[in-house]
């Protein structure tokens, strides 16, 4: 490693520091859930590789730069797994050069190596990734049970690759509640190497530390929407284990961490990732476990929720850039320039476009699930960045803005494995409708707004923008409201119920509708809101608003959807129980 | 994406099909200022093979519309699949340019 500088450079063998005469390879790769990165270290005395990776090129690969540090030095070959997901080893299954007995030994905290030799696709997320996946044997079993009842023994082990090590466990770390199973594992002279039982992510994490290197497996990522939840993944020992590794780290003598997945990190910023983890790994009491059947529930809920977001961010996109034409129109184009900067339209139309790219891709070759809503969350949480919440809702009608914040943490929500918030509490309805109709009818800036602005040009511009901005949806409709006199009590979640009543209005308006309903009524003991509109279409359209984001989204303001088109009549129907 | 051109005695109708999106927005920008450098001010834009629009394609829509603006110009749309005209409904650009339901329409009117 270059002096002064704490990264590793990928595919280059460079020193491993504090570990006199050993050197390490590293392969970095780009983050993704199919493979981790690889290590491959070298002392006098042995070659470790740590986590061959999903991919069997990958591990081809490393066997290729393996094979030539042998034919330079024959060592014993061992490969260690920081543990047993297949993103981690699943490329190496079918290698022969890693198959063969007396080859390359593989080794694995004990629970991991139950795992692999039973073929679990469960914990190893085969069966979540649909892959295939075999029983493994396991020659090196760490950080055992057995060894447990003989800690600071030291015990000899013997190899079918010819080594003999030498392993002594005991306990390390010093912060309150984070004391870790650590072995000792000396290979010959040469520098020793120390495993610690880092369970959490999955029951078989592992750290291990070679000079002033640490490898951390997967702990950044446990707490992560997709990530956490997963089969074995655990709240209580994850939290453990951070406080442990956190220890390890302030300990002192660890320059470099390195991750699963993602460039190597100065040990200085991996205490501080590793304390953001440990704060988000607080907040994920009760999370459901992300399983196939989760996944293909979260997946559909991604595509729906992806058609919205892109709905609803090129309005909102549109609102900017018709703000820009109208400012153009009247002598401001300072202001209509301004516009264009409050949205980044084309970063946002990019990100939009790969996940729509990678939907059809993942269709096309019928990819598992999870997949899909991993990308998902990913693009949900870059769209979230980039999302100018509070200049926007200046500018434009902010209870768009506010509806496209609550979608993108609903899916975060979901994906996150918790249901997404509901607050079902008895409310008018008949009220709450006459508001949102009010709300979406009325401009938020009124002429007498404007008159009363006139004699301050900030105020007067500022108004005009959002005069210009909030084009009231029901502006130009003919809309009746047919409800009685009478409060309607129902129990519903009040900001989910308007954005389902704002959902169809704007689907009704935006396809021509120019004539709506309204009707409150009850019905035995529910209350039913009832709202057609006209159709201008002259054929039925390709494609419906996503049935099943709207039937959930009213699921959750405590309702349930039908809806019907015959006549040139659209209706949608609202049930929702009464108090 | 695909775009065909017709110019008649009423107006040029430029046809599209395939997305209209950030890296496609460029090609109908470049296809509407040439049709405007020919001479060609009414122009019409017949969205039926269009099924997706993209912010990087209202943008053109817009700056197309600011460029045919005088008393004479003409620039419209026609054949919008409904989730296209929702978009351009709720982003307010339907009271910018006109949205006709077909080019015979269009076209009898300019």
């Amino acid at each position: 490693m270059p002096a002064g500088n704490d990264q590793l450079i990928s595919l280059e063998w460079q020193p491993v520091p504090g570990a006199f005469g050993a050197s390490i390879f590293p392969l970095i790769r780009k983050i993704d859930t199919i493979s981790s990165n690889s290590y491959i270290i070298q002392t006098p005395d042995v070659i470790l590789l740590i986590d061959p990776g999903g991919l069997a090129d990958q591990a081809e690969q490393l066997m290729a730069v393996i094979e030539a540090c042998r034919l330079a030095c024959d060592r014993p070959v061992f490969v260690f797994l920081t543990h047993a997901h297949i993103d981690h080893f699943i490329g190496a299954q079918h290698l022969p050069a890693f198959a063969y007995t007396g080859g390359a030994v593989f080794s694995v905290q004990e629970c991991g190596a139950d795992t692999l030799e039973r073929g679990d696709g469960k914990l190893t997320q085969a069966d979540l990734l649909g892959v295939s996946q075999v029983p493994m044997k396991v020659g090196f079993r760490l950080l055992t049970q057995q060894r447990a009842e003989v800690r600071g023994v030291p015990v000899t082990l013997s190899f079918s690759n010819g080594a003999e090590v030498t392993v002594v466990q005991d306990r390390a770390g010093t912060e309150p509640g984070g004391e870790l199973v650590r072995e000792r594992i000396t290979f010959g002279p040469g520098p020793q190497i120390e495993v610690f039982h880092t369970p959490g992510h999955s029951p078989d994490s592992i750290c291990i530390r070679i000079g002033e290197l640490l490898f951390i497996g997967d702990i950044l990522f446990a707490a992560n929407p997709g990530i956490a939840g997963l089969c074995g993944w655990s709240q209580e020992d994850l939290v453990r284990s951070l406080a442990g590794i956190n220890s390890i780290l302030s300990g002192g003598g660890i320059r470099t961490v390195c991750p699963g997945h993602g460039r190597a990190i100065p040990a200085g910023d991996a205490a501080r990732i590793l304390s953001a983890v440990r704060n988000d790994a607080l907040a994920l009491a009760d999370i459901a476990e992300l399983n196939r059947e989760r996944a293909i529930e979260t997946a559909a809920f991604a595509e729906d929720c992806m058609d919205e977001v892109n709905e609803i961010f090129t309005i909102m996109a549109g609102r900017l850039y018709y703000i820009s034409y109208v400012m153009d129109e009247l002598g401001e184009p300072e202001i209509a320039e301004r516009m264009y900067t409050q949205f980044n339209g084309d970063a946002i139309d990019e990100l939009l476009g790969a996940f729509r790219d990678f939907a059809e891709e993942h269709h096309r070759h019928e990819n598992v699930s999870i997949h899909l809503a991993l990308k998902a969350g990913q693009v949900i949480a870059r769209l979230d960045r980039a999302f100018k919440k509070d200049e926007l809702a200046r500018l434009i009608d902010p209870t768009l803005v506010q509806r496209a914040g609550r979608l993108l943490s609903d899916y975060t929500t979901t994906l996150r494995g918790f249901h997404p918030p509901g607050d079902l509490a008895v409310c008018d309805i008949t009220h709450q409708v006459k508001a949102l109709i009010t709300g979406l009818s009325v401009s938020k800036c009124s002429n007498e707004d404007m008159l009363a602005s006139a004699d301050d040009d900030a105020a007067f511009a500022q108004m005009l923008l959002a005069r210009v901005g909030a084009h009231p949806l029901l502006e130009e409709i003919d809309l009746t409201l047919e409800a009685g006199d009478r409060p309607l009590s129902a129990i519903v979640d009040r900001d989910q119920f308007s954005d389902v009543l704002t959902y169809i209005l704007e689907e009704l308006v935006g396809t021509g509708s120019r004539q709506i309903i309204i009707t409150l009524e009850q019905a035995g003991n529910e209350a039913v809101v009832t709202i057609s509109g006209d159709t201008a279409r002259r054929e039925v359209p390709e494609k419906q608003k996503p049935w099943r984001f709207l039937e959930r989204l009213c699921a959750r303001a405590g309702g349930r959807l039908t809806s019907t088109e015959e006549n040139g009549l659209r209706r949608f129907v609202i049930t929702t129980g009464l108090e | 994406m695909e775009i065909s051109s017709a110019t008649q005695e009423k107006g040029t109708v430029l046809s599209l099909t395939g997305r209209v999106d950030t890296a496609t927005a460029p090609t109908l920008e470049q296809a509407i200022n040439r049709e405007i450098d020919l001479g060609h001010r009414k122009i019409l834009l017949n969205f039926s093979g269009v099924n997706y629009i993209s912010s990087g394609g209202l943008r053109v829509l817009l700056a197309s519309a600011k460029k045919l603006k005088n008393p004479d110009d003409r620039f419209g749309l026609t054949n919008l699949n409904p989730e296209v005209h929702k978009i351009l409904k709720l982003a307010g650009f339907t009271s910018i340019f006109s949205i006709y339901p077909s080019e015979g329409e269009a076209l009898a009117g300019w």
